[in-house]
């Protein structure tokens, strides 16, 4: 028996991904690249965007138009939202949420079953159901970079997001199970390790007291840091501004293993819009968290996502948010025009910004983007910095990597055993979203 | 004979049973429901659903923090996704209810006298009634913006000279106008610390009067209705 999976959208749904093989591979099914000689073939959705959702409709259908000639079973899992679900139903032969698949083995083989509301099994909630969830062990895709899912759901109810309908409340993970995947993963000798959550920094507080901060959480990985001799960078997203504290930052400016690169989503530098988005926190709130980011992490580099286009959205509030970018002098900004998702309490606002003008802000933005990244690569030039090696680049010849702070480096060489090492190159040249060095030999890391 | 609980098609969320419906004007309601073990701090919402339908949706609570039920109020939203479900539901039936989230309230390291202006529209009072329940001796003035005085929704609740009612369609209101309009000429000052509630232009329109009028945003909360 072999399986495919298809995996659509954030780091989440790659990371559980990793979990649905490894229950798959558990009962005894073979991993193919291809999907065409799958038995077994899933998909995992992603609702952030249609474009996503329209995939998985043009994937059924030729999958279901294969059942024809052979032995099938398709399954679907991620974020589903619940008009969606119920067309899934009639399409795929098994629908799960992701917290349910500790039970897949068990809809497998009852192959007819097409939700596990027709498993006889214990009635669980689904707080109950994500601790058995992330006691499934996953199958690294990556030997040097790994994901861990820390926390599940959202309680923010962002107007344009569909995510709290489709993921459900916060969730926080034992910290105890947490902690000795970080220790596991450092042990085996892992570089990149990603703490994973809808609002990582939102960890712990759903358990009322009853478990660790994200700070606290992260100064117990800071403290296997610092008892190791390996050395790794421990980054997480997505963070929500509103939850963000100073403690945080301390914590990170602390430890050598806490990557100095935060992502931190402000989607608009309006505060009229951030009301509109229900996102809880003011562009004020948000400048003391990146304030005290540059007093006490001043080699950080700051990523954002930002959203164009919000409904009603003015010209003068978008300025608003080009200022933003220009004050808080992003690394990188995920830069989307808004389209309303259905599911979302902003789907029955007007989408009243018209297309073109939502293009002429991304394009602006970009702009800006390009200039103020421009001007930090252009200070790295001449600087060695440790950077990981993830893949051969494009340009023949090349490797790429990234820089503990995310930043996009290649190098002549074509020795691919290095892919997996963290290496010191030398900046020789840097343009706005490109930048090359040279590697060279230094005896202990820089950085 | 052992009553007979439908079965929830959002697998395993919980059903709450309906204990009454109080209707305050032909759409809007207010729904008593069984709080079980759910526990709450004024402001916070629940996500509430219908038994057999596939959406739920956001309602901030209603009732007090120490009441035994939970309460929500709603109002019948034309083509909603939820509340036309809602209305036809009645006495004895099931909701699904998700546990309570939400941040817009009180903030505790406040002084207990601190002063609170709470600006709602229409069923954006639902907070308000819920801080006012929980939190006797409250210092606060809620301007409630209606288009007509039969949506003094539980108007009875509130100190008489703590509630200003304003209507935009009809004289019955204790101001005769909106929201804006008795805030433009009632200013509060920049110390008291301003929650604002209900529809969205309203809450803009507001925001821009109390920059105009040098509060500071850190002042300001709100929590948008949709």
């Amino acid at each position: 028996m072999k399986y495919h999976l298809v995996t659509l959208g954030c780091q989440m749904n790659q990371s559980d991904s990793e979990r649905v093989k490894r229950v798959l591979d558990g009962m005894g099914a073979q991993w193919t690249d291809n999907e065409e000689e799958a038995n077994i073939i899933g998909i995992l959705a992603c609702s952030v965007r249609q474009k996503a959702i329209d995939k998985v409709y043009s994937k059924i259908a030729n999958w279901n138009k294969r059942k024809a000639s052979q032995n099938l079973i398709t399954f679907i899992s991620g974020c589903i939202l619940p008009a969606d679900k119920e067309k899934f139903l009639k399409l795929f032969d098994i629908v799960f949420a992701m917290r349910e698949l500790p039970q897949f083995p068990q809809m497998l083989s009852q192959y007819g079953i097409t939700t596990p509301a027709g498993l006889e099994r214990d009635n669980l909630n689904p707080k109950e159901e994500m601790s058995f969830f992330w006691q499934v062990k996953p199958k690294y895709n990556s030997s040097f970079e790994a994901f861990i899912p820390i926390q599940n759901g959202c309680d923010k109810f962002c107007s344009f997001c569909a995510v709290p309908y489709t993921r459900g409340r916060e969730v926080s993970r034992p910290s105890s199970e947490i902690i000795d995947e970080v220790k596991s993963l450092v042990e085996k000798g892992y570089k990149s390790i990603t703490l994973l959550g809808q609002n990582v920094n939102s960890y712990g507080l759903d358990k009322k007291g009853d478990e660790i901060t994200f700070a606290e959480l992260l100064e117990e990985i800071g403290k296997i840091g610092e008892n190791s001799e390996n050395v790794f960078w421990v980054y997480f997203t997505s963070p929500h501004p509103r939850d963000m504290g100073r403690e945080v930052v301390e914590v990170i400016a602390k430890y050598d293993c806490l990557a100095k690169q935060i992502h931190l989503p402000i989607q608009s530098g309006d505060d009229k819009v951030l009301i509109k988005m229900n996102r809880k926190h003011s562009v004020k709130k948000y400048r003391e968290t990146v304030t005290a980011i540059r007093e006490l992490i001043p080699q950080a580099t700051l990523f954002t996502d930002i959203i164009v286009g919000f409904s009603g959205e003015t010209d003068a509030q978008f300025q608003n948010t080009r200022k933003a970018l220009k004050e808080f002098q992003y690394n990188m900004a995920y830069v989307a025009m808004y389209s309303k998702r259905p599911g979302a309490a902003s789907y029955s606002w007007p989408d009243d910004v018209d297309l073109k003008i939502k293009k002429e802000r991304l394009a602006l933005l970009s702009d800006d983007l390009a200039e103020v990244s421009g001007t930090y690569n252009a200070n790295m030039v001449e600087k060695v910095f440790p950077v990981l090696v993830r893949d051969t680049d494009r340009k023949k010849g090349y490797l790429s990597g990234q820089t503990e702070g995310k930043i996009t480096v290649r190098f002549a060489s074509e020795d691919h055993a290095l892919i997996g090492q963290i290496v010191n190159v030398k900046i020789t040249s840097a343009s706005n979203f490109s930048i090359e060095g040279e590697l060279v030999e230094v005896k202990e890391l820089v950085g | 004979m052992e009553k007979e609980v439908p079965t929830a098609n959002k697998i395993k969320t919980d059903l709450h049973e309906i204990l009454d419906i109080r209707h305050l004007t032909d759409s809007t309601f207010v729904m008593r429901i069984e709080k079980k073990d759910l526990e709450f701090e004024a402001g916070q919402h629940v996500c509430v659903g219908p038994p057999n339908g596939i959406h739920t949706r956001e309602y901030s609570i209603y009732s007090a923090e120490q009441d035994d039920s939970l309460e929500i109020l709603v109002k019948e939203v034309e083509n909603g996704l939820v509340s036309p479900s809602l209305k036809k539901l009645q006495k004895g039936g099931y909701v699904v209810v998700e546990e309570p989230v939400g941040y817009f309230t009180i903030n505790k390291n406040l002084p207990a006298d601190q002063e609170y202006v709470f600006i709602a529209s229409g069923t954006g009072i639902s907070p308000f009634h819920s801080f006012v329940l929980s939190k006797p001796g409250l210092n606060y003035t809620l301007l409630h913006g209606v288009r007509e005085g039969e949506e003094a929704y539980d108007a009875e609740t509130y100190e008489e000279d703590r509630y200003v009612l304003c209507t935009s369609r009809d004289n019955k209101g204790k101001f005769n106008g909106r929201v804006t309009e008795y805030l433009k000429k009632n200013p509060f000052g920049k110390e008291a610390h301003y929650y604002l509630c209900g529809n969205c232009n309203m809450i803009h329109d507001v925001y821009d009067i109390l920059e105009e009028q040098g509060v500071s945003t850190d002042n300001i909360h709100a929590e948008v209705y949709f």
